[in-house]
């Protein structure tokens, strides 16, 4: 596949990029947790004092409210996050990257600087109750009017809507056309008549994911993000953004477990259970090497690689260490399983959904097959 | 480096297998392996690690192992151009004459503080083989008869109990640490570069076997199996790079870290992959003028070379200041 050599440039650059964000970190105290104050509420509280700080989009182009640096610049910001176990950058990465690619220069100017910022919060519309990994199946439909839309239908899966301002939202634009050229994309204001947001109570006892009902509302044209019938591909890239492994905080929250584990095996010493000690070792093995991959994959995209069907070897390799790390993380600490509501446990039902959400771990060997080894189609 | 010098690294091992690349066990023959040795010495790759600062990176020697892993050649690329020579460039030793290779227990390890029979391991070539022991003296003993091996393309001979013993020189702490970093990566981007190509190979004939009417290729169970491998083949060689990468840039430690991780990683991964190629080329695979089970061999030994996966788990395990 692809053959481009590990270089990361001038890594004084970067030291100095390090040393920069330590000292604000240092003046910068991670915020608490206010007791019953949600996740994505503390999270959006997180994000808006990283963003004053100019730690928010560094690889986004200065006009548009980032800092024209390079992946590896917002890589190492997450790696010092990790590092001093802050929460990890907002994941808005891929949604900045489809507005990038497809958003005219008005969009650009009009949202990007407020993503970063997070004045405006953002969710993802694409998922419907029929349309799960058969994604170009989808039934809503934008029924065009005079310089304006009509949308309704239902999505599902929905993360965090609730606390969302805007969604960039897939809906039908030609109910003739087939399915890969007949989908469009806009950006939905939550607030607008006909809008209702449900949320859904996960496993683990969360409400990220939503359901969202869309009855008869109105969208400006101004709102389609690209031309009619683009819709597809822009959710194929964003969605390739979304799995690669630069563009998740998930990384260093992995690491903060392997190393918890390893503590742990070091107080035990020899008294583990038979065969404990080396399925630590794997995890350890996994975590490092999807550490590794991610530097390959930022070495690829500096340079001048864009994110492809590639992105799918990265999603498999991330599920794999997820969910080996957080079973082995129960055998380890067997006590997590005595009782309900703990953080370790509703991370272990969380990590079952990684090879479902996002395209599950079929439809990404599918996409393997077909984009990346070129096999044939069935018949 | 740039990309257009990582391909050109690739291109000078690749040039080899098209005329020295067995296509079936049974070329495995003397004369056809000194004729390959020799087509191999004749580029002077011996001199990209001898030299110091050294002419080619870790990571492009990385590479050339990875590309010497993907032809069924029986040239001792890893042992007599990139292992020797590496070692005699550390020991800052520009007189040494000879084609050395590097000296393994009989158990494919680096040799421990027990005294062991040491094997001349990867010697197509050679005329002595470097032994480093435990506190890092480097000595140079002689070969004896071809050892039996089941990696039918590499060449192993034994090391006469009392061969002299001629001192070489001594690694220090960090730059044994660093030999060992060094081998480890060069041996697993071979296992990588082996697994790779055989899924490939896989890849192709899935294309153009036809069952039921159809191309098996098409079939849902034959493509998972191979995206399946696809990403183990991704997995490995990414840690495989980046451990040659920290050979160039990171302290010896941190080096040596990354190469074990990868060993750990492909022991399993290379392994895995070439199972499931075989599973796609299916009963051909299992006879012996087919080139699968010379692939088989090379992983399947290669998973002990130097250090299997039962060695490295529990040591990765510990804490990253305790190991």
């Amino acid at each position: 596949m692809t053959d481009t050599p590990l270089d990361f440039g001038d890594p004084a650059d970067l030291d100095r990029l390090r040393h920069e964000f330590r000292a604000w970190l240092a003046q910068h105290p991670l915020p608490e947790r206010e007791s019953g104050e949600p996740v994505q509420v503390f999270l959006h509280r997180w994000h808006r004092l990283l963003h004053s700080g100019g730690w928010v989009g560094l690889d986004v182009p200065e006009r548009y409210g980032g800092r024209g640096l390079t992946a590896l610049h917002q890589v190492a910001i997450s790696d010092e996050l990790g590092a001093c176990r802050a929460p990890g950058v907002p994941r808005i990465g891929y949604l900045a990257h489809a507005l990038l690619e497809f958003g005219s220069e008005e969009q650009r100017l009009r949202f990007l600087p407020r993503m970063l910022a997070g004045d405006e919060v953002w969710c993802q519309g694409f998922s419907e109750p029929g349309a799960g990994s058969d994604l170009a199946g989808m039934s809503t439909f934008a029924k065009r009017h005079d310089g304006h839309y009509t949308v309704r239908g239902q999505k599902l899966w929905t993360s965090y809507a609730q606390y969302s301002g805007l969604c960039l939202l897939l809906a039908r634009t030609d109910r003739s056309a087939p399915a890969h050229k007949s989908i469009s994309a806009f950006v939905l204001p939550l607030d607008r008549p006909g809008v209702t947001v449900r949320p859904l109570r996960a496993a683990n006892g969360d409400d990220e994911f939503c359901e969202l009902f869309l009855d008869d509302v109105r969208v400006e044209e101004s709102e389609r993000v690209g031309a009619e019938g683009v819709g597809w591909a822009l959710a194929m890239t964003t969605v390739s953004y979304e799995r690669n492994a630069l563009d998740t905080g998930h990384i260093s929250k992995y690491g903060l477990l392997v190393e918890r584990l390893r503590r742990h095996a070091a107080e035990r010493g020899g008294s583990l259970p038979d065969g404990l000690l080396s399925r630590i070792g794997r995890c350890v093995v996994d975590y490092e090497v999807l550490v590794a991959h991610a530097r390959r994959r930022t070495a690829e995209r500096l340079a001048g690689q864009v994110a492809g069907p590639e992105s799918s070897v990265d999603k498999l390799l991330m599920t794999r260490t997820e969910q080996r790390l957080y079973d082995t993380a129960l055998e380890v600490f067997p006590a997590e399983l005595a009782q309900e509501g703990g953080e370790l446990f509703g991370d272990y039902l969380y990590s079952r959904a990684a090879s479902v959400y996002g395209g599950t771990s079929q439809i990404q060997r599918n996409i393997i097959a077909k984009r990346i080894l070129h096999l044939p189609s069935n018949g | 480096m740039e990309r257009e010098e990582f391909v050109l690294v690739r291109e000078t091992v690749r040039s080899l297998a098209p005329r020295y690349g067995v296509t079936s066990p049974d070329e495995v023959k003397p004369a056809t392996r000194a004729a390959a040795q020799q087509a191999l010495d004749d580029m002077g790759l011996r001199d990209l690690r001898r030299t110091s600062p050294p002419a080619a990176t870790a990571q492009e020697c990385a590479l050339l192992a990875e590309e010497h892993g993907r032809h069924p050649l029986t040239t001792s690329l890893l042992g007599t151009v990139l292992l020797a020579p590496e070692l005699l460039r550390l020991l800052g030793d520009d007189t040494s004459r000879g084609t050395p290779t590097v000296a393994l227990t009989s158990e494919l390890r680096f040799p421990g503080p027990e005294s062991a029979d040491l094997v001349a391991w990867d010697c197509e070539g050679a005329d002595g083989a470097l032994c480093v022991a435990t506190d890092g003296t480097v000595t140079r003993v002689e070969l004896g008869p071809t050892a039996p091996s089941t990696d039918l393309l590499r060449a192993i001979r034994e090391v006469p109990g009392d061969t002299p013993v001629e001192t070489v020189g001594r690694l220090t702490a960090p730059d044994r640490l660093r030999w060992q970093a060094y081998a480890l990566v060069v041996v697993t981007a071979e296992l990588v570069g082996a697994a790779g190509s055989f899924v490939e190979q896989a890849v192709e004939y899935a294309r153009v076997r036809r069952q039921y009417g159809q191309a098996i290729g098409s079939f849902q169970a034959v493509q998972h199996l191979l995206a399946d491998a696809t990403v183990l083949v991704e997995a490995g060689t990414s840690a495989t790079r980046y451990a040659a990468w920290c050979l160039d840039n990171e302290p010896p430690e941190r080096a040596l870290t990354a190469a074990r991780v990868a060993k750990a990683e492909v022991n399993s991964s290379a392994l895995e992959a070439v199972y499931a190629g075989m599973q796609v080329f299916g009963g051909i695979a299992q006879t012996w003028e087919h080139i699968a089970h010379l692939y088989l061999r090379k992983v399947r030994l290669g998973a002990t070379l130097l250090a299997t996966t039962g060695d490295l788990l529990p040591a990765l395990a510990a804490p990253e200041v305790t190991r």
